[in-house]
């Protein structure tokens, strides 16, 4: 009986999985095993792919200056951002933590930007308000110091992208307010009865109870991060500028992938970077092991 | 020795601080990091309803003149059509929350509740593909929409919600119905309901906090969507707001900030205006998601 | 469920076999056939390139049009220069080409080595398209490679070098001389800066645009493509050529290099439009809409052009002509064909889009312009200079695919480089022919 009625159980599953599966394979495992081909062909969508052997690869890591920019600015934004949001989203979340008035007020103001971090309006904005005549500009004249335009400038068009997605913090801040709800009182109670104050307290109490959301949003952003591309684009008018300082890495994919038309390169683009994510995530999780405290380990 | 009290501000030094002096300071630095996030985009809002000689060279939100040309003038700047382009956003966006409320509940369903052979390989799977960046599927998605005569539709931005794409939602849903305790099945089971029964009758009612969460979400990302809708819909008349607002400084001339403004307002009226509504809600969401 | 089976077929054919396409009409599968000779009926996309100004008029000939052919509808698509071309490839790529698109013949190339365009040829001959009172070499300026005709020029601009006469007067320098060339130029900018009011300069950081660096090469008799497609000048002129610019730049005489950063693309918003620079090379046909924002500055300022600089070889200045092209995956060529007939050789359809983008190909057109009493000054002076111009038999360029995304980007990246202080010229230039080398012309 048992069997049968796993069996038909079975059956059932599959049917209530039915669009999942379907969608895996034609949208992900289809197109990914066509990419890993089409990375080692040259094909403009017009004419039939060449196969071109390891030419794309050869190209990006040595003939490719542009490549190297692109990797570059992208590893530096995710170098800075995710680690400042991380940061930032724990100090805002510990201060809200404590049962102050107004705290779902607060959280909600403060997440209402991560809402809009995303959408074009937001980064048309930011292009203006970075720009020689924008709010930044103004508001520093104020105070006596002028500066150009920041998203002319390649030393300071990065950072400006950088401080949108930083704007968007509250959504990291959000997970970590919850998870610092759930430290339990009696923690901290007996640390302080032991003599510990506020700040030994939080490295020695808090953060390891948080490090499993930290791993969480640690990997969550930095994903998030290598995706990076509507401010982007929206900030360097599409071009990446100036002077390729913008040119982040889905920017540049999608440059030469659909502007340029070479989807044999794009693709090999893509499988680098796949491949890199994922040494991350695997590098992620062994050493996970190591630093992430599960409060059920002894 | 004295017992200390738990409500001790977090950076506190001595134990004689004055514990409202500190809330007080708390408050300050608070307010002043929110004006200091918002007041970019409460400018942008005040900066729309000012004449255009006034847009951009007023710091302050106040102006004496008032007015509502910027929303008249940008609507249909050029060639621009804002009508048609929110028309193209709701469209796309209902029917992409429809999609994945369709497609994640399912799934979801079939990974909290029910037992079947390579169960582990797939959630695995799933996770997998919560991971994966989408550079690796983007240009050959492209191709195949290509090849299926679908550019310049909706298709490839709905169709895939109703595959189950957003592998996010369906994890969000599994965790929340996880939580529902598993007596209800059974009680539904000696009723004589079937799967399909209990999926619709008692678990999707008592799931609606997750549908919720999912519909808003969806929501945000699909009205927020850019790269899509730059790849697959080419005219204009399919254009949805992220396109129109892209390319109106193209089309209307750098000097038209006061309407680009005012349309971005408008683009972003809508998101503002489902998060005051329902702010709980996703901020519950968000949260646990992070915890289970 | 049958449009999943039809994803899931697809996806197999597509990793199976070799890009075959879907909706290909080589042949006459179209209505009409690729003579152009049909019933004009239907709807019709149009897209081009421009700014507010270019898209209205564009838009009054397109409504002119649809007046005389009740029943066609015309849907009209438009970018700034900038990106237009990044859309028309996305576009080409999934063969939804708009049936009138705007073509120049730097990029020509890029899509007659893809072979996306009807060759216009038989369309001449049936008459569906009449080039009857277009001279021969400026109909020529129009073939690809293979000696075809892909699109029709309407209109022939040339680059001109803009001066804001009312800031030269008040610097005291008056205009450049007659016949000048490059050394003259700088020199007249040096002196204007002493005498120019604060925060106006001599000219923008224009070492990153490809004009200037186009006449100056001519000017020299140096070409600027071999018969290949590779680059035919040589890094020293390249070098030599930047290093005046980085002069200029670090005497103050041109605008810093982040504020350049910042310029707004169209003729009627760019810098010498807003009256903060002296000098610049503009299309000419950007004289009237650039003079138009100048004049609104307090008092009016006047604005005129001169022939590039020239040099020991001559002047300075080449022709390049716009016009449409019938991509291969129209489906309504007779319309399309009808229409970029209308457009060039309509005398209304010239009366309304009044040379905006270059003087008018069809003689007869340019003469009821020149003779209209109503002509503006401004728009007189250019079509004057472009007769000065042509007399001159000035050269068309063939340029190679590629030529826009990697001559002009590698190109303007490279001397930004410089100019952010980045790179040295010298690696600049060395940067710059590494990457033109290596994508151009293939």
């Amino acid at each position: 009986m048992k069997s049968t009625r796993t069996g038909r159980e079975g059956l059932t599953a599959y049917v209530f999985l039915s669009p999942w599966l379907i969608g895996v394979l034609l949208l992900t495992i289809g197109p990914m095993l066509y990419s890993a081909y089409l990375a080692f062909t040259s094909y403009d969508l017009l004419s039939a792919p060449k196969w071109i052997g390891l030419d794309n690869f050869r190209r990006m890591f040595t003939a490719d200056p542009r490549y190297f920019s692109s990797v570059k600015v992208t590893l530096v934004y995710v170098a800075v951002s995710v680690p400042l949001l991380l940061i930032v989203s724990m100090v805002l979340a510990l201060l809200l933590n404590k049962g102050i008035k107004f705290l779902s007020g607060y959280r909600a103001l403060f997440y209402l930007p991560s809402l809009m971090g995303a959408s074009v309006a937001i980064a048309v904005l930011w292009r203006q308000i970075f720009g020689s005549t924008g709010l930044v500009n103004q508001v520093l004249s104020l105070f006596g110091i002028q500066h150009g335009s920041w998203v002319g400038s390649p030393g300071t068009a990065l950072w400006t992208i950088v401080t949108l997605n930083l704007w968007a913090f509250g959504a990291t801040m959000i997970i970590f307010l919850a998870g610092l709800r759930q430290v339990p009182a009696e923690l901290h109670e007996a640390a302080a009865v032991d003599g510990a104050g506020p700040i030994r307290r939080f490295f020695s109490v808090t953060l390891p109870l948080m490090t499993p959301l930290i791993f969480f949003n640690l990997l969550l952003d930095t994903i998030h991060a290598f995706q990076a591309f509507t401010g982007a684009f929206v900030v360097s008018r599409g071009t990446g500028g100036p002077t390729d300082s913008t040119l982040f890495y889905t920017l540049y994919l999608y440059q030469q992938g659909f502007a340029e038309l070479r989807m044999g390169y794009a693709s090999a683009m893509a499988w680098a970077l796949v491949i890199v994510l994922a040494a991350f995530t695997g590098f992620l999780f062994l050493t996970a092991r190591r630093w992430v405290y599960y409060g059920d380990e002894r | 020795m004295t017992t200390v009290s738990i409500a001790r501000p977090l950076f506190g030094r001595r134990r004689t601080r004055n514990p409202m002096v500190l809330g007080l300071v708390r408050h300050v630095l608070l307010i002043a990091v929110l004006i200091v996030m918002l007041y970019p985009v409460v400018w942008m809002v005040a900066a729309s309803f000012r004449p255009s000689a006034e847009v951009m060279n007023s710091l302050g939100l106040f102006s004496k003149n008032y007015t509502l040309d910027n929303y008249k003038q940008g609507w249909s700047a050029g060639q621009l059509n804002f009508s048609r382009y929110f028309l193209n956003s709701i469209v796309i966006t209902t029917l992409s929350i429809a999609g994945n409320l369709f497609s994640c509940s399912l799934t979801a369903y079939a990974f909290a509740r029910l037992e079947f052979p390579f169960k582990r390989v797939l959630f695995g799977l799933l996770l997998a593909t919560m991971l994966l960046p989408y550079h690796v599927t983007l240009v050959p998605q492209y191709i195949l929409f290509n090849e299926l005569a679908w550019m310049n539709t909706y298709l490839p931005l709905v169709v895939p919600k109703w595959l189950g794409v957003e592998a996010f939602f369906i994890f969000l849903m599994v965790q929340f119905i996880r939580t529902l305790p598993r007596e209800l099945d059974d009680a539904a089971r000696i009723d004589g309901c079937g799967h399909w029964r209990t999926f619709i009758r008692i678990i999707m009612p008592l799931a609606l906090p997750a549908l919720g969460t999912t519909a808003l979400f969806t929501f945000i990302n699909s009205w927020n969507d850019f790269l899509g809708p730059l790849l697959y819909l080419n005219r204009p008349e399919l254009w949805t707001v992220s396109l129109g607002l892209n390319s109106f400084l193209d089309v209307t001339g750098e000097s038209a900030f006061g309407s680009l403004f005012a349309m971005s307002t408008l683009a972003l009226a809508p998101i503002v205006g489902f998060f005051l509504v329902s702010q709980k809600l996703l901020i519950e969401g968000v949260a646990t998601t992070g915890l289970k | 469920m049958k449009r999943l089976g039809t994803a899931a077929l697809a996806l197999l054919m597509v990793a199976g076999c070799s890009g075959t396409s879907v909706g290909d009409p080589g042949g006459d599968s179209a209505a009409g056939g690729q003579d152009g000779k049909g019933e004009v009926k239907g709807g019709l996309q149009l897209t081009f390139w421009g700014g507010a100004n270019r898209a209205a008029k564009t838009n009054a000939v397109a409504d002119l049009f649809v007046k005389a052919h009740p029943g066609v509808t015309v849907d009209r698509q438009n970018a700034d220069f900038g990106n237009y071309f990044n859309k028309l490839n996305i576009q080409a790529s999934s063969k939804t080409l708009p049936c009138v698109m705007q073509l120049q013949g730097r990029q020509l190339n890029d899509y007659t080595k893809r072979k996306v365009l009807l060759p216009l040829d038989p369309m001449i001959e049936s008459g569906a398209i009449k080039v009857d009172d277009i001279p021969k070499e400026v109909v020529d300026t129009g073939r690809g490679p293979d000696g075809k005709l892909y699109f029709l020029p309407y209109g022939a601009a040339y680059d001109a070098v803009g001066v804001n006469a009312t800031l030269a007067e008040q610097a005291g320098v008056g205009l450049p001389p007659e016949g000048y060339d490059w050394k003259q130029y700088t020199d007249w900018m040096t002196r204007a800066q002493a005498k120019l009011p604060a925060g106006t300069f001599a000219a923008g950081a224009r070492g990153s645009t490809p004009n200037y660096f186009i006449a100056y090469n001519l000017a020299n008799g140096k070409q600027l493509f071999t018969d290949d497609g590779k680059l035919g000048f040589t890094k020293e002129t390249l070098i030599e050529y930047w290093e005046m610019w980085e002069k200029l730049r670090k005497a103050g005489v041109t605008m810093s290099a982040d504020s350049q950063a910042d310029e707004p693309q169209s003729a009627e918003q760019g810098f010498i439009a807003q009256g903060r620079i002296l000098t610049d090379s503009i299309p000419g046909n950007a004289l009237t809409p650039a003079s138009a924002t100048l004049a609104t500055k307090p008092g009016g300022q006047k604005l005129t052009t001169l022939p590039m600089p020239s040099g020991p070889e001559g002047s300075g200045n080449a022709m390049f002509t716009s016009g449409f092209a019938i991509p291969t995956n129209c489906d309504n060529v007779p319309t399309a064909a009808a229409f970029i007939d209308f457009f060039t050789n309509d005398l209304e359809a010239g009366k309304v889009f009044k040379s905006d983008n270059g003087a008018a190909t069809n003689t007869k057109v340019l003469d009821a312009q020149l003779k209209d009493p109503a002509l503006a000054p401004l728009k007189k002076h250019e079509l004057e200079l472009y007769a000065q111009i042509v007399a001159k038999k000035p050269p068309t360029i063939l340029y190679p695919p590629g030529y826009q995304a990697t001559f002009e980007s590698a190109y303007s990246r490279a001397y930004e480089e410089v100019a952010f202080g980045k790179k040295t010229v010298q690696q600049a230039a060395d940067a710059f022919f590494a990457e033109a080398d290596a994508g151009l012309g293939g």
